[in-house]
């Protein structure tokens, strides 16, 4: 029976002390914010949405090689050795067109490992971090400067480079080998 | 005790079962063969000397695609404070090996999951069946030979991107950059079952009905 | 009246070693042998099968427990996996050593931190970098014991509220989110930090941020006391949780358990001691264990007391290692990151090292190249989870939650 009462008094009293600390709970001010209107103030280094500076970048495929998921997106077109497409701010030369630069923000793990190799320094994170898009589309960001029959007619001039490079190869080749039966020939009659 | 004691130890008893033996390793090993392994364990738990009360991991291994599985078994001791690692390799068509379930209570969920994600099997173990994977999952996906399904219950299994294929960019000033805005969208997804969206479908009915 | 529901089963001894365990009582058993014994049974009376999860909130992630009940009490408890599984181990052998970290980070999501440094120190020691600059080796402890407070925090304020504590709850995630901030400000991330690098970490520690965690620790240790006041203290919740899921030490090392639900069950081993890593063996700390002052060692309120203790402990090691770090703010913490990882091949090495939950293991194989052939996580969580069963059955249903919230499971780490 002591027990019993025991637990008793136990029981409120314990509640009485927590529910003291509670009432003084209720006289501090609020910690919370009212999302939409007020903001917290995010660090420096906060991790949002990517974000590429193209005109500083070089193309150098860092950012997509050490990218564990592979959601950064890069083609690149060499440079005509007359073209000059000037340099990036740090002074790295810029020596291909950057036809497509494109991230999916929905496969991004926000890992900030491809900001870090970044040697100009062109590619960093915003403090921008509601990336809530209504198709799925929209969360693919396209950062190349080249509109799309741009970069199709750079794409097709690369194309045709190849091309003419590969024939001018063959017929090349063909030449040599044309010369070397000829020499052949030559060598037999003689 | 040091890894020679115990190989020594080991050694007494299981001459025969006793393959290989690195103690200069980074985690000394001793290599056993897998036909006697339950008593090899009991006898590691129960010696007062040796005390393995605790199995710290127990990891299945593929030491590539043409060559053996593998097992194993990193254990501890509260009591002792030493470490041993066990080794069993078995053959990758045939691979089974004793269950230690009975030894260390741990090695229950830990012996499902490496049948689960290599296909030992362990023998003796009374409820062996897949842990992290579905139960009709196909195929053992951490063997460096495996191939990953096609279809699982009609749904395509291998990521595939097919956002790259879309041609349509618009400059969208919103967002301050060019981003994409469709027209064209999912090949044969709208447009009808056509070019590569229809044998697609046939393959995951043949999957569902078979 | 209801003492024999408390009883536990326990396992029959032959002698002080030998352990046998029933075949029926064991948790082995088949999906299909349950629902026959439910056709048979059910029309005898009383058993039903019940499923928790896994969209049940005090599950606490998507865990399916698949429970046959009699009336209240449960008879068995199957825990089903996998609905979180990504297959961790097969990114890991795809992915670069370096860039595994980022899904270390995946596995607890609620102490990512620790999960970082126990592959860092696993890469570490397979490629024989023993060495590291005094600053980072305190940086790691700063920031792994903070992400520990942080965990437990969210560990003790969820048990709350699974035995219908509300206020506790929000104290402990407004200090916890006081301890993101400080993260947040060093890494740019809140949760998934990918700060602890191989050989070194991502960023220095920026201006102030050491004050800052001097201030943080003066304002959080007077909120422990209230916190302990409001919750620990309490009577009601003594009595609730201090005869409920007990865990003998003896189940709990063959079950693999670790962490605090081992050190609950008065065992005390704690990895930080025992094996230290790091700079764990500069410090000075207690490694608190379960003293069953209230009811039956190793039972539920054990293993939340000894959360509650460690979190007073971390605050200690906290401000050692704030003192610890003066001296070195010069040193550059990128300095001993090495250019290329390429550890010899067949090295093969387990690593494992003290996480909020438990003993998270990297088993690590490699095979010559830029690419480990083999990361196995042994994760805490997995081998805690395998209890449950021989903890509650026999219990009624409502002690199954807290027994559940008492083991501090995270299912990104069970299902990796």
């Amino acid at each position: 029976m002591g027990n019993y009462f025991n637990n008793i008094f136990r029981a409120i009293s314990t509640i009485a002390v927590g529910m003291a600390e509670t009432w003084k709970a209720m006289f501090r001010p609020p910690i919370t914010l009212q999302y939409p209107n007020e903001r917290w103030q995010l660090p420096v280094n906060a991790r949002g949405i990517l974000f590429n500076n193209v005109d500083d970048c070089i193309g150098c495929f860092k950012c997509a090689r050490i990218c564990p998921v592979q959601c950064i997106y890069i083609d690149t077109v060499k440079a005509l050795p007359d073209e000059d497409l000037g340099k990036a701010s740090m002074g790295n030369p810029i020596r291909q067109h950057l036809v497509r630069f494109d991230i999916d923000m929905f496969k991004c793990c926000y890992c900030d490992f491809c900001t870090t190799v970044c040697p100009t320094e062109c590619l960093y994170m915003t403090e921008e971090y509601e990336n809530g898009v209504f198709s799925r589309e929209n969360g693919i960001y396209h950062f190349s400067k080249y509109s799309p029959p741009e970069a199709m007619a750079l794409r097709r001039r690369e194309q045709e480079e190849t091309m003419t490079k590969a024939l001018a190869k063959e017929a090349a080749l063909a030449a040599k080998k044309k010369a070397a039966a000829q020499k052949g020939k030559e060598t037999a009659e003689a | 005790m040091n890894p020679e004691e115990i190989h020594q130890k080991l050694q007494a008893k299981f001459a025969d079962e006793i393959i290989a033996v690195n103690t200069d390793a980074l985690d000394p090993y001793i290599q056993v063969a897998p036909a006697r392994f339950l008593e090899i364990a009991t006898f590691l738990c129960e010696d007062p000397a040796l005390s393995f009360k605790s199995l710290m991991s127990l990891s299945g291994m593929d030491y590539g695609a043409e060559t053996e599985l593998g097992v194993v078994y990193s254990l501890h001791s509260l009591a002792k404070k030493h470490k041993i690692t066990i080794r069993i390799n078995v053959d990758r068509t045939d691979a089974h090996i004793p269950s230690a379930e009975t030894v260390w209570r741990t090695a229950d969920w830990h012996e499902r999951e490496a049948y689960d994600l290599f296909g030992i099997h362990f023998d003796g173990h009374r409820d062996l069946r897949r842990i992290l994977c579905p139960e009709d999952w196909e195929g053992w996906p951490l063997r460096k030979d495996y191939i990953v399904q096609e279809y699982y219950h009609g749904m395509r299994v291998p990521y595939q991107e097919d956002w790259q294929k879309y041609e349509t960019f618009s400059r969208n000033p919103e967002r301050g950059h060019h981003v994409f805005e469709f027209e064209s969208k999912v090949p044969g997804l709208l447009n009808g079952s056509q070019e590569n969206g229809d044998d697609s479908a046939g393959k995951s009915e043949d999957r569902t009905d078979g | 009246m209801f003492g024999n529901l408390f009883k536990k089963r326990r396992y029959i001894f032959e002698d002080e070693s030998t352990m046998v365990f029933d075949m029926d009582q064991t948790a082995g058993r088949y999906y299909d042998e349950a629902m026959k014994k439910l056709e048979i049974e059910a029309y005898e009376g009383d058993e039903m099968i019940v499923n928790m999860g896994p969209q049940h909130p005090s599950t606490h992630g998507v865990l399916r427990l698949e429970l046959v009940l009699d009336g209240e009490l449960v008879k068995k408890v199957t825990p089903y996996l996998g609905y979180l599984h990504r297959n961790f181990e097969k990114h890991a052998e795809n992915t670069s050593y370096n860039e595994v970290i980022p899904f270390c980070d995946r596995l607890d999501y609620l102490a990512s931190m620790n999960q970082d440094l126990a592959y860092a120190l696993a890469v570490e020691r397979l490629i024989g970098l023993n060495e590291l600059p005094e600053k980072v080796e305190y940086a790691r402890v700063l920031c792994c014991e903070l992400n520990r407070i942080a965990s437990h925090l969210v560990a003790v304020g969820t048990f709350g509220l699974d035995v219908g504590a509300f206020t506790p709850f929000l104290w402990a995630f407004r200090d916890r989110e006081k301890i993101l901030d400080l993260l947040e400000w060093l890494s740019g991330a809140r949760m998934l930090y990918n700060y602890i690098w191989v050989g070194g970490l991502a960023r220095d520690l920026p201006g102030g941020w050491l004050a800052k965690v001097r201030e943080f620790l003066d304002y959080f240790e007077p909120k422990m006391v209230e916190f302990n006041k409001v919750l620990t203290s309490n009577h009601i919740f003594i009595e609730r949780t201090a005869h409920v899921g007990i865990l003998d030490p003896d189940v709990a090392v063959s079950y693999g358990c670790t962490g605090p639900v081992l050190r609950g069950s008065g065992v005390k081993f704690d990895l930080r001691k025992d094996e230290p890593y790091s700079y764990y063996d500069k410090f000075e700390f207690d490694v608190p264990v379960g003293d069953g002052q209230f009811g039956p060692l190793g039972s539920v309120l054990d293993r939340f007391v000894v959360r509650i203790q460690e979190i007073t402990e971390s605050v200690k090691i906290i401000r050692q290692a704030l003192d610890g770090i003066e001296p070195f703010t010069d040193q550059d913490v990128k300095q001993a990151i090495p250019r290329r990882i390429r550890p010899a091949a067949d090295a093969e090495m387990y690593v494992r090292s003290e996480t909020p939950r438990g003993e998270l293991g990297f088993l690590i194989r490699s095979d010559g190249s830029d690419v480990p052939s083999r990361v196995k996580a042994r994760s805490p969580c997995f081998s805690n989870i395998n209890v449950v069963d021989d903890l509650s059955r026999g219990g009624l249903l409502a002690d199954l939650v807290i027994i559940i919230g008492s083991l501090d499971i995270v299912l990104g780490c069970i299902d990796r």
